[in-house]
Order: structure tokens, then C-alpha cells, then sequence
């Protein structure tokens, strides 16, 4: 079994682009250009989508280190808590100058003390499951989990050697990663750069490099179709992607008609973090006509449908190996290669998926998975044990509905800041009663029916 | 209000700043706070407030404090 790495570096097309400076990269030149002692350890790389972070991954993806992908947008409380939990023996997070109990080396952290505890062998990268709050809780992926994950995707995305790739997801989003993995892979030229399609330097690079691809979650087609992309010609581009939570119907159309008249193709995909980060996705030619499905399972992948609870359960070589929330969880890896995906599902009778509910409470919110009852609880807690409940209303909006006198915009200011995502995710309703199920417990499903009626 | 003040307020706003840290030289992911989610709320809420329509090209060019003044000024209204 070879490595991620080895296969990346077997690539001969590939080349990393800095759009900064114009400057190409070759892979070999950006490994081995970081001091990292040749033993197994934990590193924490908070990366951006710049070069030098893609530089920092490559080193040590050619390591035997187990790495930890994360936001370098965190919070310094929350870097400093994960820290103290894990003690990593390297840091890569070029804004700070100095870390407490680190030596600086060249763009790295090294820990003073060596660390004491051990890591299974196959546990090669941990994913956040959340991305902003800094919760302590990873996805833990091996180097399979990698590979397999890469190669099912360049079976069904028409990747080729002379693309040229923009990053534009962050890489430490299991989306992303994977845009950034399949492309060093199969790919040609990789875009490295966390420009976003509402600056006007990414569609001047756009034109100047040819993109050929552009990967979005809902958020990103939202924006696009904002801008007006759907009015312009874009020669270069050969396919889109769209996955990190439903896209709304009308999107969908949209950007599927766009494409198909323009001998384009759109995919519109499935995943989760603790699928390394795909297990379905819907081909192209049955955009149209399967409104709505999720499509098919990816090669070496399988659904199975659980006949009591409709649960959509996965089977294939990318199922993590289990999630750790501390050193203890450093210890294990799984091997197991089924995934209960917590969502609902039907086929139909060409095979094709469909998710038709949510079993855990989880919003996803700019493609960030929020949940739920976690919300309840920050503001149970905030509000001093006052009556709340919350739903998320087609990964759209989270709802919260309150009794009583709350200030509603004091309630989205808190939200906002706990789960550091924008106001404008947040509608605050003030209810006479909470509706209850007749055991007592709050009625979701009813709730939910008040949420699409709300919808504007 | 004057426009130059609601301005002012509607950045902060939508970008869960204090007003006081809104100033011209402020610029398109310069600080966590102003990101796409924010930039095109901001957006929505500009062209909600002066009943105007902003453009693409518009939109893309929006990349600080002062230009989306700039931009606000090309659409007659009124901003110090």
C-alpha cells in the first residue's frame, strides 16, 4: 500500500502554483524544506490555503507524523485549550511569533518536552468535525482512509493532467483536503490561494491561469449565483462540484442548466468528515432527471438502507477509525469499515439515493455541521435555565424559538460568537409555548413544519 | 440620520464590529469578521437600506470601506 505522499509525488504533471507571486512548484521542492525530526509524534498545522501552508502539509504528509488539520482563523483560546489537551510536538501557525513551552524553529514550533504517550501507528490525519468552535473532538483518518477516498473520487471526476486546479475550500475541511489530495493525485496545476469568488483577484486569476474547475459548498453557489455567474462564459471551466450540505432546488437547477448547455458537467456529491470525505455522488447526465438524489455510491462504496429506521448506513475503505477527544483516543483506530450516517434515506428503483430526514440533530450552516442540542445547551446556559429550543430549518437558517422576553438580537450576538459563524444564520422567534410531543419531549417534527411556513 | 452615518452602522452590523472600527482603510478579509458570509450580507443590507440594485462588477470591486463609498457615491447617494 503506498502512501498519500508517494502517490502525490508520482504525479510528473503536477505543479503547485503560488498566485501570489507566480512562482511554480515542483513537489519535491517543497518537502524536505522543513526541520522535522524522523520519528512518529503529533503535529498541529493550522493552514490557510496559501503555499507555504500546502508546503507544511506536504513535509509532513512525507513524514511519519500523525497531523492535525486546522483553522488557522481559531480562536487563540480555543488553539491554546487543544494544545494543553494534545501537546503536539510540532506547531505550524505563522501568526503567532512565539508559543509557551515551544521553540521556534525555521516556521515550525517544536515542544520543549519530549512527549510521553504513544499513537496508533495508522491514525496518519485528524479532521475537526465542526471547523470554528474548537471543540477537542477529531476524526481519525489513515493513510487507506486517504488513499482509497482519492482514488474512488478520481473514478467518477473527469480529473485530468492538464487541469488547473483553484483551492477553494479550506484544506482543512474534509472537502477540501480532498480537492487538494485527488488533484496532486491525477491533476495538473494546483492553485494554491484562499482567495474567494466575491474578491476580484480570483476571477483575474481565473482568467490567467484557466481554471478548470471550481468545488463550492451551498454557501459558495449562493455567492456565485449572486455575483451573476450564471451570465458570463467561462472557457476554460470543464466541471463544477457542490457538496457540504443540500443545495437548494432551485440552485440546482439553475447551475445544472448553466452547465448543460455549455458541455459542462456538474456534480452534486455526499459526505462526511467521517467518510474521509465522499460516498456518493449524483453523475452529471442524471442531474435533471434525479432532482434531488444524492446519486450513487462511489466506487468500492455501498448503502445499505436499515429497514427499521430508514438509516442510510455506509460501507467502503474510506470509514474512519473512530474519533478521539483526547490522548486516550490517540491510542485506537478501528477497522471498521461501516458508517451510520445519521440520515434517512429511500432508493428508487434505477438505485439512485435520497435522504429524506436527519436522525441526529444537526444543522449544517455555511457548510459547517452545527449541533443542535449543543446550541440548546449553550443557551440553557447563557440564559440561566431559560426555555429554548432549536431546529435548523433546510440547512438554511437555525431557528431558536424562546418564551418569554429574551433580546433577540443579544441571543444571535451570543450564537454568533460561540460558534463563530455570522449573525445571519440565526432567527430568534418569541413563542407562547414550545410545542411538546405527547411524552413530553419538544416536537422537532412540528417545529419544523412552523420553520418552512416562516420561510420568506 | 445622514447616509454616511447609516453607513456606518450597517457595517457594523453586518460585520459584528464596533463603529468605531470602521474605517476607510478597512478592507475585505483584513479581519476574521468580514468574510464572504458578512461581505455579501452587507450586500443585501446596502441595497435594502438605499433602495438600490448593486451589480456584479460592483460587488467584486466592494473591497473596502472606501469603495464601497466610491460605489454607493456612483449611485447618488449622498456619502461624506
Amino acid at each position: 500500500m503506498m502512501r498519500l505522499y508517494d502517490l502525490i509525488a508520482a504525479n510528473p504533471q503536477l505543479v503547485y502554483v503560488d498566485p501570489a507571486t507566480g512562482q511554480h512548484f515542483r513537489v519535491t521542492d517543497l518537502t524536505h524544506t522543513l526541520d522535522i525530526e524522523p520519528r512518529r509524534g503529533l503535529a498541529f498545522l493550522y493552514i490557510d490555503n496559501s503555499i507555504a501552508a500546502i508546503e507544511a502539509l506536504l513535509n509532513f504528509l512525507d513524514s511519519p507524523f500523525t497531523i492535525a488539520l486546522l483553522s488557522p482563523k481559531l480562536n487563540i483560546t480555543y488553539k491554546q485549550q487543544l494544545e494543553q489537551l494534545y501537546r503536539p510536538c510540532y506547531i505550524y501557525d505563522p501568526s503567532r511569533t512565539t508559543v509557551e513551552g515551544f521553540e521556534a524553529t525555521t516556521r515550525l514550533f517544536r515542544n520543549s518536552t519530549q512527549s510521553d504517550y504513544s499513537i496508533h501507528p495508522d491514525i496518519k490525519v485528524l479532521l475537526s468535525t465542526s471547523g470554528t468552535t474548537g471543540s477537542p473532538k477529531f476524526v481519525k483518518l489513515s493513510e487507506d482512509n486517504l488513499v482509497q477516498n482519492a482514488l474512488s473520487i478520481i473514478d467518477y471526476l473527469p480529473i485530468q493532467h492538464h487541469d488547473v486546479t483553484p483551492l477553494t475550500l479550506p484544506v482543512f475541511y474534509s472537502y477540501g483536503l480532498s480537492v487538494l489530495t485527488t488533484n496532486s493525485m491525477a491533476g495538473g496545476q494546483v492553485v494554491c490561494t484562499s482567495r474567494d469568488v466575491v474578491q476580484k483577484e480570483f476571477w483575474e486569476d481565473f482568467t490567467r491561469y484557466g481554471y478548470t474547475s471550481i468545488a463550492g459548498v451551498p454557501y459558495v453557489y449562493e455567492m456565485l449565483h449572486r455575483i451573476g455567474f450564471c451570465k458570463k462564459e467561462y472557457a476554460s471551466l470543464r466541471y463544477m462540484t457542490q457538496a457540504g450540505g443540500r443545495l437548494s432546488p432551485v440552485l440546482a437547477k439553475t447551475f445544472g442548466e448553466y452547465t448543460a448547455a455549455r458541455d459542462k458537467q456538474f456534480f452534486i456529491m455526499y459526505g462526511q468528515t467521517e467518510a474521509t470525505a465522499r460516498m456518493a455522488y449524483l453523475p452529471p447526465e442524471a442531474l435533471l432527471s434525479k432532482a434531488g438524489s444524492i446519486g450513487l455510491p462511489i466506487k468500492n462504496g455501498r448503502f445499505d438502507i436499515s429497514p427499521d429506521t430508514q438509516e442510510l448506513v455506509y460501507t467502503g475503505p474510506n470509514v474512519f477509525g473512530g474519533y478521539a477527544t483526547g490522548l486516550a483516543g490517540l491510542q485506537t483506530f478501528d477497522h471498521n469499515p461501516v458508517l451510520h450516517t445519521g440520515d434517512m434515506a429511500e432508493k428508487d428503483a434505477e438505485g439512485y439515493y435520497y435522504i429524506t430526514g436527519r436522525m441526529k440533530r444537526f444543522v449544517k450552516l455555511f457548510g459547517t455541521r452545527v449541533n443542535l442540542d449543543e446550541v440548546e445547551a449553550i443557551l440553557k446556559n447563557a440564559l440561566n435555565g431559560g426555555t429554548v429550543a432549536c431546529i435548523g430549518v433546510e440547512d438554511k437558517y437555525l431557528l431558536v424559538q424562546h418564551l418569554g422576553t429574551l433580546d433577540g438580537s443579544a441571543i444571535k450576538q451570543l450564537l454568533s460568537e460561540k460558534l463563530q459563524l455570522h449573525v445571519s444564520a440565526f432567527r430568534i422567534q418569541q413563542v407562547d409555548e414550545i410545542l411538546l410531543t405527547p411524552n413530553g419531549k419538544v416536537d422537532y417534527t412540528a417545529m419544523q413544519q412552523v420553520g418552512l411556513a416562516e420561510k420568506v | 440620520m445622514n447616509a454616511t452615518q447609516q453607513l456606518q452602522d450597517i457595517f457594523a452590523a453586518a460585520l459584528s464590529i464596533p463603529a468605531a472600527q470602521v474605517t476607510n482603510e478597512l478592507s475585505y478579509q483584513s479581519i476574521p469578521e468580514w468574510d464572504s458570509v458578512s461581505h455579501i450580507y452587507l450586500i443585501t443590507e446596502l441595497e435594502a437600506a438605499f433602495n438600490i440594485s448593486i451589480d456584479t462588477e460592483e460587488v467584486l470591486e466592494m473591497s473596502s470601506v472606501e469603495k464601497v463609498k466610491e460605489t454607493l457615491r456612483k449611485h447618488q447617494i449622498a456619502i461624506d
